[in-house]
């Protein structure tokens, strides 16, 4: 059994005329891939990873994440499993404004209820392994936005999750810490072989990864493997 | 626990103007009731100390001037009291229910001097029975008793304020009143709120100097097996209807004979602390209820400003439950720590009442009373009040803390 495996998903938004988002997504990521899911505005890719992520719910169909079948959970369920096998990266980064870098990596174990002392070890671990020891005690608005999508990613990584999901991780960066974020990305995924899942609408984003996932108007289009990094020209990223 | 003050203290020190705030309406809410109980207090007590200084079952008798012309004479004829009276009272008709009877006789103010220190004061002729009916407080010495009366000794009873005005060491001295040689038996009690400040003499005496005759300006009586107001009125209204009968006054002469019923007054004194003591009540609810508001409006705007952070925490894996007990917990700390900061002031605020309008005093004409007396609140009553204050907000907290709990985390995190 693939890591996700999507069988006929189908969601529909209701506020006043219906929206049929997603029109029977069958998708299997196995793990330790490295894809990106592309997609112009509105083709339904934030929807499909807002399923993924377990922030929203589905109406049809079947999503199995480890072999769990992920349907109609409780939200205190649903937290559980985000926190335990889901590590987030967003755009805007969202990390807590008053907290410093270590504690809002260390958050996730927090609400796993690990015990303060090896908490902050680990949280520690991470901001070093990812380069950012001097910065630990600073807070957010002190970093540039390419510290800060580190300072995400090591709270994406504290849990050991599943899966990464990356929805437009370069999108608030400058084009050489784009680079970066996604050479770190690639890294993780080929060093500790994290299953990875970027959603983007750049063709360069995109190149970067394995496999690229075309979705458009609700439906997965074709599937490009991507190993050689060639599917883009290479003209400046942005 | 030390994570969760963590939590409460960050997010305290990082939004200092809402906390400001909240405290602010919490503060303000506790210091509000708690004055309001204080100052409702100090009008009650006030009350009760006035209607402590005498025997409530008690009556003072007094003549008056007939308005009704009765058994051939004119209406407007002075009515004084006299032997005849005093013996109908202590007579068999009432012997059941009057235990008591003190007669006293008064003349106006005089000098009464003690070397080359003068002082003005009125004299009272008294029986021993005066110091329990009237509740006079012995500072030093004693009152006149009954071998005093006999013996029509020449002895006086002065008040404090004599003693102040006159010399520290009265007791065993001679004053001399009206050209004659009194000594000084005992310094009774009176404060700035009294009323009383006669030299008080022997009943005898006053009769044999200086107003020689029948005449008796007040008869006191204290009364037993009256339960209410009715009964004592009735009381009231046979005694009145014999003394009228006795001066041949009309027997529905309203003003012939002037009868003070302590016991009415104090009924009506009752009611009126009653009264004030629900009115403090009414008043003290609404203002917590608008203290409740206000924690719960300033709740509401603050989970509303927190909802992206509230889709971040859930995205990582805060279960609503831990989002619910964060934002109680806040509340409760806030509300709690404010809380106890507008008692304390509270308490201040009235022990300044205390020291200020708790010493001024009031003249109601037939009385003077303190404007309050101990205008404070007890420890039990504020800490119960905060307490409840604290208790009220956070169940009025609980709606949009719930709320914000069960938003979905995707919608949580596109708010901004």
């Amino acid at each position: 059994m693939a890591l996700i495996e999507l069988r006929d998903i189908n969601k529909t938004y209701n506020n006043g005329q219906p929206l049929h988002v997603l029109k029977g997504i069958n998708l299997d990521i196995e793990r330790g891939e490295f894809v990106s899911i592309m997609g112009a505005s509105g083709s339904g890719k934030s929807t499909l990873l807002n399923i993924l992520g377990i922030l929203d719910n589905y109406d049809t169909g079947t999503y199995h994440l480890a072999g769990k079948l992920i349907k109609d959970l409780t939200e205190s369920k649903a937290a559980d499993y985000r926190n335990r096998m889901i590590g987030f990266i967003f755009q805007s980064f969202n990390l807590i404004g008053f907290k410093t870098a270590v504690e809002n990596v260390e958050l996730p174990l927090f609400y796993q209820g690990v015990p303060r002392r090896e908490r902050h070890a680990k949280a520690m671990e991470y901001l070093e392994k990812l380069g950012l020891t001097q910065w630990a005690t600073h807070f957010p608005n002190e970093m540039s936005g390419g510290q800060r999508q580190r300072v995400a990613i090591a709270r994406a990584l504290i849990t050991k999750p599943e899966i990464i999901l990356a929805d437009e991780p370069t999108g608030a960066l400058d084009s050489k810490t784009s680079v970066e974020v996604m050479q770190l990305l690639k890294q993780l995924n080929k060093e500790e072989g994290i299953t990875i899942i970027v959603v983007t609408h750049e063709s360069g984003v995109a190149n970067e990864t394995d496999k690229i996932i075309h979705i458009k108007d609700g439906i997965i289009g074709n599937i490009e493997e991507n190993t050689t990094h060639s599917a883009w020209d290479g003209s400046v990223m942005k | 626990m030390r994570d969760l003050i963590n939590e409460i203290w960050n997010s305290v020190r990082n939004n200092r103007l809402r906390t400001a705030l909240t405290g602010f309406a919490v503060s303000w809410g506790i210091f509000l009731l708690i004055c309001l109980l204080g100052a409702g207090n100090g009008i009650i007590n006030a009350f009760q100390g006035s209607s402590d200084r005498f025997v409530t079952n008690s009556m003072d008798i007094m003549g008056g001037r007939t308005s009704l012309p009765a058994n051939g004479y004119r209406e407007g004829r002075w009515i004084t009291l006299d032997r005849g009276d005093l013996d109908i009272i202590e007579g068999k008709e009432f012997n059941d229910q009057v235990d008591m009877v003190a007669p006293v006789t008064s003349s106006v103010s005089d000098k009464m001097a003690l070397g080359v220190k003068t002082v003005s004061t009125s004299m009272q002729g008294v029986t021993p029975e005066y110091l329990d009916i009237e509740k006079i407080n012995m500072d030093k010495g004693r009152f006149i008793n009954p071998l005093d009366v006999e013996q029509r000794r020449k002895v006086v009873v002065l008040s404090t304020k004599h003693e102040k005005e006159l010399d520290r060491n009265l007791i065993g001295k001679w004053v001399n009143m009206q050209g004659f040689s009194f000594k000084v038996i005992g310094i009774y009690h009176s404060d700035e709120s009294d009323w009383r400040t006669s030299a008080y003499i022997p009943y005898s005496t006053m009769k044999g100097i200086f107003k020689p005759g029948e005449e008796i300006d007040d008869i006191y009586i204290t009364f037993n097996g009256v339960s209410n107001v009715d009964q004592s009125l009735d009381l009231e209204n046979t005694i009145s209807s014999r003394l009228k009968a006795h001066h041949k006054a009309h027997p529905d002469d309203p003003n012939a004979i002037w009868i003070w019923n302590r016991y009415t007054q104090n009924a009506q004194i009752s009611q009126g602390q009653r009264l004030i003591s629900i009115g403090m009540w009414i008043l003290g609810i609404l203002t917590l209820i608008s203290g409740i508001v206000g924690v719960s409006n300033i709740m509401l705007i603050s989970v509303k400003e927190r909802t992206h952070e509230f889709g971040i925490r859930k995205a990582i894996g805060a279960k609503p439950g831990k989002i619910l007990s964060l934002i109680i917990a806040e509340s409760v700390s806030i509300t709690a720590f404010f809380g106890y900061v507008g008692m304390g002031l509270g308490m201040l605020a009235c022990e300044i009442m205390d020291k200020t309008l708790g010493q001024r005093s009031m003249n109601l004409g037939f009385d003077t009373i303190k404007m309050m007396d101990n205008p404070t609140v007890g420890l039990d009553v504020a800490i119960e009040a905060t307490l409840l204050l604290i208790i009220a907000g956070t169940l009025a907290g609980l709606v949009p803390a719930w709320k914000a709990a069960k938003v979905k985390p995707i919608e949580a995190l596109r708010a901004e």
